[in-house]
């Protein structure tokens, strides 16, 4: 059985930094890493074929330089590692990206019966998490979102158990194969490749595909395949030390106020 | 425009962030039904339509029944526009709908905007101004984003009947257990500094991050009086970190505290003192004596 997992090269955007003048994103010399929520996608591919000798593909749709974060990938230990790449692929939103992933997934199956597609939970530049579930409703797999436990694997009877994160309880479900996950990060630490398989990585091969391969409507992908518009990005405000209420005279009263705006900023649902 | 608003249950109550679903339609002016998977006894106080499909049938979550029922819905109604929280449920179910429909998702809207609807990106730091192209789109808004409107009311009941089947079997629920620390994991980090004025009180700063779901951390005056351990120390001498929140009870913000904690996303300072360093980066700033406002806060939050 082989297992696929979907990466990401996105910048690194903990180190972002908006230009005060221009109000946008300052890029020059802002690292690429690979998404952090797909390195615990990888790691959790990796643990499965040290213990049940499952085979890994990573993919990954994007520009040539993209190629850096599959070489990663088989720095750490997958088998095959896929550049999905071409012109008429840029400008992609979730939809159009889920496309040309699922038809990569496919191609793969052709040659190696797929039971399992693994993917970050969302990207941390994207942050949408629609790619994932995409690409299974267009396989037809079960699809298991935010894993942050893989309880068991049934080899005999083909079915996955993995325990969900939901706000302040966990789900326990089992589904047969194949299936998506989406992971989050508690699910695992991931490894750090070792000299030799890194060394040995620079001179494996990243396969190339590109629309010659994938054979897509051209419709379906890239910018025309894209529902969605950008139509502006810009730099929230941001109000530096804002002060709250009067936390002094009136504590009660502040925090009510602090929970408005934390709730306002989405931070009480993490 | 029409909306189809798809409200949440969970152990058998309606939860209140359905209301923020009504806020959204009314800030886009939309006619609006609602949906729901859940039960006779406990109906939204809403006197518009409503589809409602039986929780003991459907489970308050599985992803394919309810997907199901949502479509059955969509059918019915024919909205422009179907609405989901973007909490566990509408992250799971709306991009499996948009996939169903072909339509255009956009996820975690902030607000609407010049025709359009504003989301985050980048982790927060940057926002999009987004346009669906579809003639039908599905969309997820933040939690709390919007204002929750209650009109009132008693709703126009269209009952569903489950007809899918669904490959997953739910076998529990299991609660959110106690974690050891790892700083560098935790999406939210509450550190004592040595405002908090003794040992005894770290359980009420260790309270709060529990209520916000978050770990304990420390500055280094509080470790290096062993009120914490180590494993708990932002800084440049324990560790780096970059939560979403980061809540700074009495630490006054010496230099290397700030190298340690700066790039969280969001921070929140809890100090005596207007003035103090902390106050430079801290996004918001709460002027109060801690032993008071800490436990006021906490008893809000649980």
């Amino acid at each position: 059985m082989l297992i696929v997992v979907c990466i990401k090269q996105v910048p690194d955007t903990t180190q972002v930094q908006i230009d005060p003048v221009t109000n946008t994103l300052v890029r020059d010399g802002i690292p690429f890493i690979v998404n952090p929520y797909d390195t615990h996608a990888l790691e959790a591919a990796l643990q499965l074929k040290d213990r049940f000798g499952f085979r890994v593909a990573a993919i990954s749709m994007g520009p040539p330089n993209a190629e850096a974060a599959l070489r990663k990938a088989l720095s750490l230990g997958v088998d095959r590692a896929i550049l999905l790449s071409d012109r008429v692929f840029g400008g992609a939103d979730t939809l159009a990206t889920s496309n040309v992933l699922t038809r990569a997934i496919q191609l793969l199956h052709a040659d190696e019966k797929v039971g399992m597609v693994l993917c970050g939970k969302q990207t941390i530049d994207g942050d949408t998490a629609q790619v994932g579930p995409g690409i299974a409703t267009r396989l037809g797999y079960t699809q298991l979102t935010l894993v942050d436990r893989v309880e068991n694997v049934d080899t005999l009877r083909g079915k996955i158990r993995v325990r969900r994160k939901l706000e302040g309880r966990h789900e326990v479900v089992e589904s047969p194969f194949p299936v998506m996950l989406t992971v989050v990060r508690e699910l695992n630490n991931p490894r750090y490749p070792t000299v030799p398989m890194r060394l040995a990585s620079e001179d494996a091969r990243v396969e190339l595909w590109n629309n010659e391969v994938l054979k897509l409507d051209v419709g379906t992908i890239g910018l025309k395949g894209s529902p969605t518009w950008v139509s502006r990005i810009f730099s929230p405000e941001r109000a530096k030390g804002e002060v709250i209420g009067d936390g002094l005279k009136d504590p009660s009263g502040a925090a009510h106020l602090l929970i408005d705006k934390l709730l306002s900023k989405d931070l009480l649902a993490i | 425009m029409k909306t189809l608003l798809i409200g949440e249950y969970r152990d058998g109550k309606l939860l209140d962030s359905t209301y923020e679903l009504l806020g959204f339609a009314g800030q886009l002016g939309a006619e609006a039904a609602l949906f729901l998977v859940g039960s006779d006894s406990a109906l939204p106080a809403y006197g518009g339509k409503l589809y409602l499909a039986p929780a003991s049938e459907a489970g308050e979550f599985n992803p394919d029944l309810h997907k199901q029922l949502v479509l059955d819905a969509v059918k019915k109604e024919n909205p422009d526009c179907i609405v989901f929280i973007h909490s566990s449920y509408g992250w799971d179910l709306a991009p499996r709908v948009a996939a169903a429909l072909k339509a255009a998702q956009v996820s975690e809207v902030v607000a609407v905007k010049d025709g359009g609807y504003e989301v985050g990106a980048c982790n927060g730091k940057m926002r999009r101004l987004i346009k669906p192209a579809t003639a039908q789109a599905v969309i997820t808004i933040q939690a709390g984003a919007f204002q929750p409107v209650q009109p009132g009311g008693s709703p126009q009941v269209e009952k569903l009947a489950v007809s899918a089947s669904s490959a997953i079997e739910f076998l529990g629920y299991e609660p959110a257990e106690d974690k050891a620390v790892d700083l560098a994991k935790a999406e939210v980090i509450v550190s004592a500094g040595r405002g908090i004025g003794k040992k005894d009180n770290v359980s009420v700063i260790a309270a709060l991050a529990k209520a916000l779901g978050g770990e304990l951390g420390a500055s280094r005056p509080v470790v290096d009086a062993e009120w914490v351990t180590h494993d708990h120390q932002v800084g440049t001498t324990g560790q780096t970190v970059s939560p979403k929140l980061y809540v700074a009870c009495g630490i006054s913000g010496a230099i290397q505290h700030l190298a340690g904690m700066k790039k969280s996303d969001f921070i929140l300072a809890i100090n005596k003192d207007k003035d103090a360093p902390i106050g430079e980066v801290a996004d918001v700033l709460v002027v109060a004596d801690l032993m008071q406002f800490v436990p006021a806060l906490t008893a809000k939050l649980t």
